[in-house]
């Protein structure tokens, strides 16, 4: 058996990995990279494999292509929990940066220490020549406004409706 | 000559082309793409034919196996099950068919004697009122 060199497997992975997020959508999205991997590594055989992956087109298109065929639309759940991470991450990082801009402020002011309560969480900012931290607790409301904010960007990234819609 | 073909037509057809060069022989995927071409499908690519053999295979119609290559790694052989040759027999009824419908319509519609078909004139002396 010949063995691909390394340039080949860099392009032939490159294309599968940009097909295999393209074609995530088909319930079989596995099964397919498995069988382009060993198709377009067969078929470089004969004709080499930049023609072997060239003549699969655009990763995009040969993923519509095989969609088309399925007939239907199906949910999107991995660009969905991309989406969902990036919004979790995004409450985050404006929590940290509230945070550093209260800390900010309150060494402005001649230091010292500031006690909030927000959705339940009682937080307590100290910010001293010797001290700078916060402490803070967590509350029910504020899991469900993370668990909301996750399930709602979830369910439009994913066009988790798809998986009702007829066949 | 014209090599113009509209994607559209050839997608309605190729299944049906598939299913019967199968039926000549069985063929992996790049192989059978090169019959096609030297079908005269000359601008069939792997990248169009794929998702149809996919299809096709799980609607029943061609079945796979796994063949070892010496010279490289295994192929995966597709030949026409039961279903797909009925298929097949239906398609090409219905592409007969078809095909003798619009050579009907075109054939009615294409002038054979430049006298009995005249082209429309601009002349108002001829316009109806």
């Amino acid at each position: 058996m010949t063995t691909l060199s390394l340039r080949d497997r860099l392009v032939r992975e490159a294309y599968l990995t940009r097909f295999s997020w393209a074609v995530q959508d088909h319930p079989q999205d596995r099964a397919l990279v498995r069988d382009v991997r060993r198709e377009v590594t067969a078929t470089a055989e004969e004709i080499g494999m930049r023609a072997a992956v060239a003549g699969l087109g655009h990763p995009r298109v040969l993923a519509e292509g095989y969609l088309a065929e399925l007939g239907r639309r199906t949910p999107r759940w991995a660009t969905g929990g991309v989406w969902a991470g990036l919004a979790v991450g995004a409450l985050v990082y404006l929590g940290f940066a509230y945070a550093l801009g209260t800390l900010d402020t309150l060494l402005d002011l001649g230091g010292g220490t500031l006690t909030r309560t927000t959705l339940g969480a009682t937080t307590e900012y100290t910010a001293t020549a010797d001290v700078l931290g916060v402490e803070t607790s967590v509350s029910w409301q504020w899991l469900v406004l993370g668990a909301g904010v996750f399930a709602v960007t979830f369910v439009l990234g994913s066009r988790a409706w798809r998986a009702w819609s007829p066949a | 000559m014209d090599d113009d073909r509209d994607p559209q037509l050839l997608k309605g057809v190729l299944p049906m082309l598939v299913l019967a060069t199968l039926g000549r022989g069985e063929s992996y995927g790049y192989e059978l793409v090169t019959r096609l071409q030297d079908a005269g499908l000359t601008d069939l690519a792997a990248g169009t034919l794929y998702p149809v053999l996919n299809r096709l295979e799980r609607e029943g119609r061609v079945s796979s196996r796994l063949v070892a290559s010496s010279a490289g790694p295994a192929r995966k052989y597709y030949v026409p099950t039961e279903a797909g040759t009925a298929e097949l027999a239906r398609a090409q009824r219905s592409w007969q068919r078809l095909a003798g419908t619009v050579a009907r319509v075109l054939d009615a519609g294409t002038p054979t004697d430049p006298g009995a078909a005249p082209a429309p004139t601009d002349d108002p002396s001829r316009r109806t009122r």
